[in-house]
């Protein structure tokens, strides 16, 4: 009622002010809780049923013959409606005589209906003294209507530009990461580089280490050789030289050594001429047996022969048997005057 | 792989923001009311093959029990995630201070073959800090990481051994390995192993050669290290010649190697296209030639030309071990003769950019004009 009089003031205090496309109207409260319960009171202000303006100006004119006949038709149509939706609503038949309509399940698995409803105890508990799980990754729900706008590209931000320090984090951290991974590896090169070039240094000296003593080694032995060979040529020397004074000394002392001994062999008697001794001692058994024997003759022609006999013996030999035959010689001579003496 | 992960974490975050807000409106239940689960969609860096690492202070504990967890994925994930905390320094002090290594060695015997792989890998990454290395001697891991050596899957093998040759490079670590009497099957090993395994045994042999080669002599290396000379692969080669160089550094180790004649095999190395082939042959000859018979050796197979053209060469280490070899041969007096003529090549040396070689060179001129 309220807006058609309000209409109706309208278009009788100003005619052609206003004009719209849609009448206003107030809105209803929005309830956010319940939405079946009508609505008690709105905004004063906008309240349709508030009397506004004039109220002493009110109720003068007669409404508008025109006016009445549209909201007949108004009327009229929207019982129209309602009997068309109601006609359409399809109805089942009537029930025959003596039955009765029963609501009936038709699906496949019937379901038990009734007032107890089904329930089931679910206990959960957490294990005693697990560990405190990690925090799920926790970002709150959204509450609240979607709305959606139609945003035009470059309106909202710059991508180019917001996206920078986005970016710089995110390839920061893979870098740093990276880095670590490369400085570990670098490390370790490093160090094996280090250890290369000390090994090399080592070995190196290691041997020149080596190669010294065992110049050292050798210069030692051939000089303890040389030594010993000198040690040795000077001790030989020293015999030699003892060897040639002992000798000297010897043949000094024997010089006259031999001399001194013959010369007192012969004192001794022990050199003797043996046919002189031998006639020596013939000229004994001579005597002897001349004063034994009668013919002394005889017996001096035999020796005189066998003095010639033994000189043809003799004759060939060496000088010593020359002495021998001197001695026969002597005998002969002496032989004679004995012969004829007798 | 680290650098992988961090990459397709920071696009996925990137784009997941926006389709958080496209599915939060396609979902119904979430229209209108706040929920406790955000998204149906995980966060993007959960690995399922990994365990969930604890916050703070907790994370090595807990994983230190997971890790003696009858559950076979229990034990993997743990490793998984503990490979990765390894990497710095500061968790590893704190794992040997936990007692991480006991559980570790237990975990060396297990049946399962990725349990075993990563456990390795683990002890490797350890051994590559300082702090990891005095853990492994304090804790004896080394014998322990020695029951592994005849495990029939190859990761396991190559991670030990990897973890034996960054041990080798420490002295006490070396000293570690020796005591364990580890020389002797490692070289045998070299006869049996992959080549990949077989570079780094000859590493480790190396490092602990230093220490005392009498034991690996009287395993018969230096015949087997003979035939890894002659070997296809460059690597191979240049790291047998310098366990030959380490071998042949005591007098037994000199005797041997010229009783098994490999001085001619290291003259025919002098000329091969490597430099580290050619300089750690080089170095082998240098110390074989200390002993006289040695000398005689190299001068019957003809070293000397070899040795003067490498003396020009690129590599300073070459040029070193090349005037050094030369010095030995020069106190032969066949050598001295020889060399006599080239004397000026040594004295173009003498200003070498590095220091070491410049003095070999003035070393190498006094030895070859002395008079005796």
């Amino acid at each position: 009622m309220l807006p058609a009089r309000n209409q109706e003031a309208m278009a009788a205090a100003a005619s052609g002010t206003y004009s719209y496309c849609s009448r206003p109207r107030a809105l209803p409260a929005r309830r956010r809780y319940r939405e079946e319960e009508p609505v008690r009171y709105a905004n004063l202000m906008y309240d349709r049923r508030v009397v506004r303006g004039n109220t002493y100006a009110l109720h003068t004119a007669q409404p508008d013959p025109l006016e009445i006949q549209r909201q007949r038709e108004a009327h009229r149509k929207a019982l129209a409606r309602k009997r068309a939706k109601e006609q359409h609503q399809s109805r089942t038949p009537e029930p025959v005589e003596g039955r009765k309509h029963v609501d009936v399940q038709t699906e496949l698995y019937l379901e038990e209906l009734g007032d107890r409803i089904i329930e089931v105890d679910v206990e959960c508990q957490t294990d005693a003294f697990l560990d405190r799980p990690p925090t799920p990754l926790f970002i709150p729900a959204k509450t609240g209507r979607d709305v959606a706008t139609q945003i035009e590209e470059g309106e909202l931000f710059d991508f180019d530009i917001e996206v920078k320090p986005m970016l710089e984090v995110l390839i920061g951290k893979i870098i740093e990461q990276a880095l670590l991974e490369v400085m570990e590896e670098e490390e370790l090169a490093n160090l094996r580089a280090h250890q290369y070039a000390y090994e090399e240094l080592r070995n190196a000296e290691l041997a020149e280490v080596q190669r010294l003593e065992e110049q050292e080694r050798r210069h030692r032995e051939e000089k303890e050789r040389r030594k010993n060979q000198q040690s040795q040529l000077l001790q030989k020397q020293k015999e030699t030289s003892e060897k040639i004074a002992a000798r000297a000394f010897a043949q000094r002392y024997l010089a006259d050594l031999i001399p001194s001994v013959f010369s007192s062999l012969r004192d001794s008697g022990y050199f003797y001429d043996p046919v002189e001794r031998g006639l020596y001692y013939f000229s004994f058994f001579f005597t002897g047996t001349c004063k034994s024997t009668q013919s002394y003759f005889l017996f001096s022609q035999s020796l005189k022969q066998v003095c010639l006999h033994l000189q043809k013996i003799m004759l060939p030999a060496s000088c010593s048997q020359g002495h021998l035959k001197v001695r026969i010689d002597v005998l002969i001579a002496l032989l004679s005057p004995v012969s004829q003496d007798i | 792989s680290c650098f992988l992960g961090s990459l397709s974490l920071a696009l996925s975050e990137s784009d997941s923001w926006g389709v958080f807000s496209e599915q939060r409106e396609s979902i119904p239940q979430y229209r209108g009311m706040a929920h406790a689960r955000i998204s149906a969609k995980l966060p993007p860096d959960i690995d399922p093959t990994k365990a969930a690492i604890a916050f703070g202070e907790r994370a090595l504990p807990k994983l230190n029990e997971e890790l003696q967890s009858p559950e076979l994925l229990t034990r993997q994930r743990a490793l998984m995630a503990l490979c990765d905390l390894v990497h710095d320094p500061e968790n590893v002090y704190q794992a040997i201070q936990l007692g991480f290594l006991d559980n570790l060695k237990y975990l060396l015997l297990d049946h399962d073959s990725t349990v075993r792989e990563k456990t390795t890998e683990v002890l490797y990454i350890m051994a590559s800090h300082n702090v990891g290395r005095d853990g492994f001697i304090k804790y004896g891991v080394i014998p322990a990481l020695s029951q592994l050596l005849n495990d029939p899957v190859d990761i396991c093998r190559r991670n030990m051994h990897r973890a034996f040759e960054i041990m080798a490079e420490l002295p006490r670590g070396a000293v570690g390995i020796v005591d364990s009497s580890l020389i002797s099957s490692l070289v045998l090993k070299l006869k049996t192993e992959l080549d990949e395994i077989q570079e780094l045994i000859l590493d480790t042999l190396s490092g602990c050669l230093c220490i005392e080669a009498f034991e690996a002599l009287a395993t018969g290396a230096v015949s087997i290290l003979k035939e890894k000379l002659t070997h296809p692969s460059v690597a191979i080669r240049s790291k047998a010649a310098r366990v030959l160089l380490g071998i042949s550094v005591p007098l037994e180790g000199k005797n041997i190697v010229w009783d098994e004649e490999v001085i001619p095999v290291l003259v025919s190395l002098l000329e091969d296209s490597d430099p580290e082939v050619r300089a750690n042959a080089a170095g082998a000859l240098m110390n074989a030639t200390i002993t006289t018979q040695g000398k005689y050796a190299a001068l019957s197979a003809d070293a000397i030309p070899p040795l003067l053209k490498l003396v020009d060469d690129e590599t300073s280490k070459v040029r070193l071990n090349a005037i050094k070899a030369l010095t030995m041969l020069s106190e032969a007096p066949e050598g001295r003769k020889t060399l006599l003529n080239h004397v000026d090549l040594f004295r173009g040396q003498l200003n070498d950019s590095s220091e070491a070689v410049s003095r070999a060179a003035k070393i190498a001129i006094k030895v070859i004009e002395w008079k005796p």
